[in-house]
């Protein structure tokens, strides 16, 4: 009687999760499957001949000049990851003690992650601008004769756009941080307050060590959501000027969605996905040696 | 026990029951829906048939009134008009929605690259089915350009000619004369002499950009004779080095970098009378007749887009017919489409010249379409000028055919020379390799 229940229960589960299940199912997993065989395929999108290739694809995205570019790009473009999450936790300790208007700048802080993505881009292409955007103004007035052009030359336009995404992600990190910096026992700062300790060792060796489990939390979701981002690229360069800003999940979405070559596209998404896993592995060994829970 | 057991039960029944009549109500609900029009067609006979069009333009600025002309007049058959923004996007969506069997009767392409996909997919109907409509002899020659494969399956409705437009003060001022042809190198000098302190000579809008290259390469062939890439050829290099002189030398025109990053508004700027020649098509007429928006104090006259051979003999410039209006060939409502689409082509689309969109047609009345070009605003531009650019120029016209994949590539090149980041043979001789790749690829 008992098993026979135990079993139905079991059943019972599979329902409540089967709506849930479903829609991954049909909307990730296929999906999923689909475009691991279209990667072996000449599959454009409305041709009506596809044919199996093999490994063209692959073969033709190791010879592809830009899909180099946009690894490097890539690759440019996730050192903001630890950047932001630096700049957070240094904001958050600081907004974790009695500072003047510190609900004010918490909210402050915050603001970017709720703004519409294409304004933001719109106005930093304003502050970004070479000649009249208020930047190099700045610049120019303490001295700096000839300040970067930030997007609008091939060298510095991904660096501008870290500048961008650190300054978007910044906010939410903080907020995490915030969170974690509130479950820190007071006993254990007050131990170190007693024994002498100063801010700065207080932070280096009970703060940040404490809140390690969530910088760890912050660099994986950070790094995939980041590798991941195009958006805010599209609505910014367009992945230009020239290549210089053509991320990989630009350069998927251009091959897809502007060429329809979406047989090349898994292939690179494929790539993708292979590189995200390479950087969560190496992460996930790597956490044993700093993050403390 | 008994009872949970029992709970259990009624709510897996009724998640069952929620999912069954989930089911059941999307099934009735179709029916419902294929049911009505037989309904309706059953009772009064004279139900009308309706269409839909996609089409890229906004409806407020022509479309809306085209239809409901249409529909006033046709009780029979009622038009809805569909707005898809032209961009990856927008033609993904409008491409879709044909895949996947919704309503479209009609369609615009603006592009024959997008037309010609199109129509390998089965999705264009072959216009020489219907017989009594000659595109050639209606369109004249310019048409000859959007047939694909010997066919057309669509009907090119307007006329989209680009020219330079001009400052007619400015120019005068500087004792030059309006200009009904001219090279590159004409206007590099018309710039320099145009240039007032720091403001530039000329501006470009980015869509014609690239033309005075494919000017050249739709006539030369854009691969050589033995299938490799035709990038290198010498007016090429020379179309780099004189914008490149222009952006850096004489700063003539605003370096490329500055102008994408800040995507200059072009049309604003020279309306503003801040810089007084600028490179751009037909639909500055959209802006030049808005006082509002575009407040103006100077008379507007028109040059044709400058060659780059010193030889006017082979020139031909951008421009000819554009929106190729095809037919969903697995639309059931053809024959309607049809009609609307002549009616459309030979007039009806008239209120589209106040978006800069003439028609085509001989059988349309140019006098209205110029009427509705310019407005009540005739005073402020040079008609003389006016007229020749969009009428009696008689230099042959090519329309732009390079599939996206090359625009891109060759785009992204010759931005990192304007931007300094390669030399001029580097970037001929990138553009060339690419491209070779991508005739490879496509072979």
């Amino acid at each position: 009687m008992k098993a026979s229940w135990m079993k139905r229960q079991q059943y019972l589960g599979y329902l409540f999760i089967g709506p849930n299940m479903i829609g991954v199912i049909l909307f990730f997993i296929i999906p999923a499957v689909y475009s691991f065989y279209l990667m072996f395929t000449d599959y454009k999108f409305m041709s009506p001949h596809t044919k199996f290739i093999g490994l063209d694809n692959i073969q033709r995205m190791l010879g592809d000049e830009v899909f180099y570019i946009a690894i490097k790009n890539t690759l440019l473009f996730l050192v903001s990851v630890p950047v932001s999450i630096g700049l957070a936790f240094i904001v958050a300790v600081v907004l974790n003690r009695s500072v003047y208007l510190k609900k004010l700048l918490r909210a402050l802080y915050f603001m970017p992650y709720i703004t519409s993505g294409v304004a933001v881009a719109f106005v930093w292409m304003l502050l970004f601008h070479p000649n009249n955007g208020p930047i190099n103004g700045i610049l120019r007035s303490v001295g700096i004769a000839n300040p970067p052009g930030w997007l609008s030359t091939m060298e510095t336009s991904m660096y501008a756009i870290d500048i961008i995404w650190i300054w978007f992600m910044l906010g939410y990190n903080m907020i995490i941080y915030l969170a974690a910096l509130q479950e820190v026992s007071g006993e254990l700062l007050e131990a170190a307050k007693i024994d002498g300790a100063r801010t700065w060792q207080t932070v280096r060796s009970i703060l940040w060590p404490l809140v390690s489990p969530t910088t760890f939390l912050l660099l994986i979701t950070g790094l995939i959501m980041s590798i991941k981002q195009f958006g805010i690229i599209q609505a910014i360069t367009q992945g230009g000027p020239g290549n210089s800003t053509t991320v990989l999940s630009l350069f998927i979405y251009q091959n897809a969605f502007r060429y329809y070559e979406m047989g090349y596209a898994s292939a690179v998404s494929w790539a993708l996905f292979l590189i995200i896993l390479i950087f969560t592995v190496i992460q996930w060994l790597g956490q044993k040696r700093w993050v403390h829970y | 026990m008994k009872k949970t057991r029992w709970i259990a039960g009624i709510t897996s029944l009724v998640l069952i029951m929620g999912l069954a009549t989930g089911c059941g109500n999307s099934s009735n609900s179709s029916a419902a829906n294929n049911e009505s029009p037989a309904k309706g067609n059953g009772a009064t006979s004279a139900s009308p048939v309706t269409l839909k069009m996609w089409g890229g333009v906004p409806p407020e600025s022509g479309p809306q009134e085209v239809i409901d002309n249409w529909n006033k007049e046709h009780p029979e058959i009622q038009v809805e008009y569909v707005r898809f923004v032209n961009d990856d996007d927008g033609n993904l969506k409008l491409d879709t929605a044909m895949i996947t069997g919704q309503d479209v009767d009609l369609f615009v392409n603006y592009t024959i690259s997008h037309a010609s996909k199109r129509v390998e997919s089965g999705l264009a109907l072959d216009l020489s089915t219907f017989t009594d409509y000659n595109i050639d002899e209606k369109m004249g020659i310019d048409a000859e350009s959007w047939k694909i494969d010997g066919k057309y399956y669509g009907v090119p409705t307007t006329k989209s000619p680009f020219f330079i437009a001009l400052n007619k003060e400015a120019l005068d001022a500087a004792n030059l004369p309006v200009p009904k042809e001219w090279t590159w190198n004409e206007l590099r000098e018309y710039a320099k002499k145009l240039k007032t302190g720091d403001q530039y000579g000329f501006i470009q809008n980015m869509e014609p950009f690239v033309d005075p290259i494919d000017s050249v390469l739709s006539q030369e062939g854009y691969a050589k004779a033995d299938g490799t890439s035709n990038l290198d050829h010498p007016l090429v290099k020379q179309w780099l080095e004189t914008l490149n002189g222009m952006m850096k030398d004489d700063k003539t025109t605003p370096p490329l970098g500055e102008q994408l990053t800040s995507k200059m508004p072009v049309e604003q700027v020279f309306l503003s009378g801040e810089v007084p020649m600028l490179n751009i098509g037909a639909w500055l007429l959209r802006s030049s007749n808005n006082f509002t928006d575009f407040p103006r104090d100077f008379t507007i006259a028109f040059a044709p887009v400058p060659r780059l051979a010193e030889a006017a003999d082979d020139y031909v410039s951008r421009g000819g017919l554009g929106d190729y209006i095809s037919i969903n060939a697995k639309s059931k409502k053809q024959e309607a489409a049809w009609e609307f689409l002549k009616w459309y082509s030979d007039g009806g689309m008239s209120p589209m010249a106040a978006g800069g969109r003439l028609p085509a047609s001989k059988d349309a009345n140019q006098d209205d379409a110029v009427k509705s070009l310019i407005g009540d605003k005739s005073d402020s531009y040079d008609l003389d000028s006016l007229m020749y650019v969009m009428f009696d120029n008689q230099t042959p016209t090519y329309v732009r055919s390079l599939p996206q994949e090359v625009m891109d590539l060759r785009s992204q090149e010759y931005e990192k020379y304007f931007l300094d980041s390669q030399s001029l043979d580097q970037t001929v001789q990138a553009m060339v390799t690419r491209h070779n790749e991508y005739l490879k690829q496509n072979k």
